[in-house]
């Protein structure tokens, strides 16, 4: 993966004299970092010590180990950084300070993909989780959006073919797999209570209905949720309608006020 | 037409004649044939309410040779929370002079939530521009304008509208004048009053769903107001908006930065935090000279027309969803509704009736709208949802084909007419640009799942 760029991180880390501990990440000890990322102090409001653990832990999924972080009750925050961090003085009263997403691959509004080289050829795997952890980074730290650094990077520039073979082939497999297996089952099933064989079957109109019910089903309910969701996507996309068609059924229950 | 012909030809005009149903392709509707009832002076008619609906309905009222009466409560200097943005066929449709106009926006930036950004406008006219005008001055326009048609201005709050029970009697107008309180009666009233309109809880004509939208409105140093001159941004996120959508509007000297939101309400000021927060390089150093809120009705409500009541505009819930825009629509259906009542009662001769009403108005209005206002209910559902969705909108707008499609319905609301291979290509993008993002989210989910697991 990505180079360490931590050259000497446990100088920056200010001497912890309190903890907020809103979630168990009081304190991360600093092993085996894979990205650099600049948490700069910032003057927030409460909760938001919170944030910085939950982004900075959530901005590094691979991470064994996390990076040390000391949140301050002045919910000062700093990472190991490549050393142009302004940190702020532990304890003092923290100036508001803008905390950007940072990251060495990340050049001028767009992902560097001389950076995702793996034998020669980019990374795409890569390039989709380094572009997630961006995107999870923002959601939970929007970033004002500036007219200096604009964001140029969008997922068209990945090829279609990366995110097949990532996403698409696994899950065409495990429901591939999961048809064939009711599909030889119901076709012994059926053989062996009525003697017909498999291509007999395929004839039946009946059969067929079956048939695609089952492919149906195996495409739309993946998992148990699927049911409720489904039935709630029926009940939305008709939900509008009725609202304009309210006024018209009112005729029939009042059609007697006719003036 | 047969019966107008057939009117005519008859000596005696006041004998009740069957009229033919004039909708011959509405089969799910039935209307009753419609008796002519004349009436010895001319059909009264109330408009409640002096904003774009409600002076359009009375301008055509008004030209249509009907006695009206526009009900107007505020004085003409008052500012209404609103962007205030126009698409040009208003321009044309409504003749609205240009030395009205604030601003002539021709580009509308959008930005995502993980800040890309998208810039519409490339594809205009020179001639084609979003109007952004002041509230106070396009509503005085037109209310002067209906004044000088022949409505009968009335500056009063009206505090209640009195149904009558039996079918020849007329509508009673309570209203305060002064300080005194009057009454008004009518044949006719069309309720323009808005997101809280009375005449629609007198007609208990249900309520709706509504959104609220907030706005700050900023005075920036000359420098960074150049940077708006026209422009107006919007911005997509969950932290400025949940369901709908953060803006940076300008106006005549100052900027408006809003959001809004239906499901959490609560949450309003942190959305305006966030959303100040998101635009802070090119708003800071301004000062807020006005804070304003007010509710945007998110469909129409379950009655709009009952008796010889019709609701229009934001009374009626005529506000698109995905980009609330409803100045349109309210000053569209004003006219629709005055003119239905012209033609149904030919001019002020005769008595209207619930299915005239219901024929000529709001038939004419869901036919001509109805795919509109789904349209955009369908692209608020599918874009609006969440963050994944918002990027692969954001992402699907720097095409060029979407961005004149979209422009050319949005200005002349019309389904622009596109070239067939051009629209596939559009709906193949689309879904390929939801499916990535829907993809990106589902990791960053997946992710966060990995990390709290760990905890």
């Amino acid at each position: 993966m990505s180079m360490a760029l931590f050259s000497a991180p446990p100088l920056h880390f200010p001497p912890s004299k309190h903890h907020t501990t809103h979630k168990p990440y009081p304190s991360l000890s600093f092993k085996k970092p894979h990205l650099t990322f600049l948490v700069s102090p910032k003057a927030i409001d409460n909760g938001s010590g919170s944030v910085s653990s939950t982004s900075a832990a959530t901005v590094e999924p691979e991470i064994p180990e996390e990076k040390g972080v000391k949140v301050e009750e002045s919910n000062e925050a700093t990472l190991g950084s490549n050393g142009s961090a302004p940190v702020a003085s532990a304890g003092a009263p923290v100036t508001e300070t803008v905390r950007m997403f940072q990251d060495s691959r990340w050049v001028g509004g767009t992902w560097d993909l001389n950076q995702f080289k793996k034998n020669g050829e980019t990374n795409w795997d890569s390039v989709i989780d380094a572009e997630v952890r961006r995107r999870k980074w923002l959601e939970d730290n929007p970033e004002s959006s500036s007219n200096e650094a604009p964001v140029l990077f969008d997922t068209s520039i990945i090829p279609w073919w990366a995110w097949m073979k990532r996403f698409h082939l696994p899950e065409a497999e495990l429901l591939n797999g999961r048809a064939a297996m009711v599909g030889f089952f119901m076709a012994y099933f059926v053989d062996s209570l009525t003697g017909v064989g498999l291509v007999d079957q395929m004839g039946n109109f009946f059969c067929k209905t079956l048939l695609f019910v089952s492919v149906a089903g195996v495409l739309l309910i993946r998992k148990n949720e699927d049911i409720e969701t489904l039935k709630k996507l029926v009940d939305e996309s008709t939900f509008y309608d009725k609202q304009w068609q309210a006024s018209w059924q009112d005729e029939n229950s009042s059609s007697s006020k006719d003036s | 037409m047969a019966s107008q012909i057939y009117l005519d030809l008859h000596p005696l005009r006041s004998l009740p004649l069957p009229l033919k149903t004039q909708n011959p392709q509405n089969q799910s509707h039935h209307f009753k044939p419609n008796t002519k009832n004349p009436i010895t002076c001319k059909l009264r008619a109330a408009v409640i309410g002096g904003g774009p609906a409600g002076s359009s309905a009375a301008e055509s009222l008004a030209a249509g040779g009907i006695e009206t009466f526009l009900f107007e409560r505020s004085s003409p200097a008052t500012a209404k929370p609103c962007g205030g943005a126009i698409p040009l066929c208003m321009l044309d449709e409504f003749s609205i002079p240009t030395h009205l106009i604030d601003r002539h926006v021709t580009q509308m930036r959008f930005i995502s939530p993980s800040n890309l950004i998208v810039d519409f406008g490339k594809t205009l006219g020179p001639h084609e521009f979003i109007a952004m005008l002041r509230r106070e001055v396009l509503d005085s326009f037109l209310r002067r304008r209906a004044e000088a048609t022949g409505a009968t201005l009335i500056k009063a709050l009206v505090t209640d509208l009195v149904v009558p029970t039996s079918l020849r009697e007329p509508y009673v107008i309570n209203y305060i004048i002064g300080n005194c309180q009057r009454q008004l009666a009518v044949d006719v009233v069309i309720g323009a009053d808005g997101a809280n309109s009375r005449v629609a809880k007198s007609i208990k004509a249900g309520n709706y769903a509504t959104a609220i939208a907030f706005q700050e409105r900023i005075k920036l140093p000359e420098d960074k107001m150049g940077y708006y001159e026209n422009l107006a941004e919007i911005y997509v996120g969950n932290d400025v908006s949940p369901d709908f959508y953060a803006w940076v509007f300008p106006k005549c000297d100052h900027v408006a930065v809003g959001t809004g939101t239906v499901c959490s309400k609560g949450d309003i000021k942190s959305f305006q935090r966030a959303i100040r927060a998101r635009a802070k390089p090119k708003i800071d150093g301004g000062k807020v000279i006005k804070v304003e809120a007010h509710p945007i009705p998110e469909h129409p409500r379950a009655v709009r027309v009952r008796g010889r009541v019709a609701l229009v505009g934001d009374a009626a819930g005529y506000v698109t969803k995905c980009s609330g825009e409803g100045i349109y629509f309210a000053a569209k259906s004003g006219r629709i509704c005055g003119e239905a009542i012209v033609k149904a009662s030919e001019g002020g001769e005769n008595m209207i009736s619930e299915d005239d009403l219901k024929r000529e108005y709001l038939r004419k209005w869901d036919d001509k709208y109805f795919t509109t206002f789904k349209f955009l209910d369908v692209l608020h559902k599918v874009f609006y949802g969440s963050n994944a969705a918002r990027e692969a909108l954001i992402e699907l707008c720097g095409d060029e084909y979407v961005q004149r499609m979209t422009f050319d319905s949005y200005l002349y609301k019309k389904l622009a007419s596109g070239n067939r291979w051009e629209d596939a290509k559009m709906v193949m993008n689309t879904i390929s640009s939801l499916v990535r993002c829907n993809i990106m989210g589902r990791e960053m989910e997946a992710s966060a799942q990995k990390i709290l697991s760990r905890v």
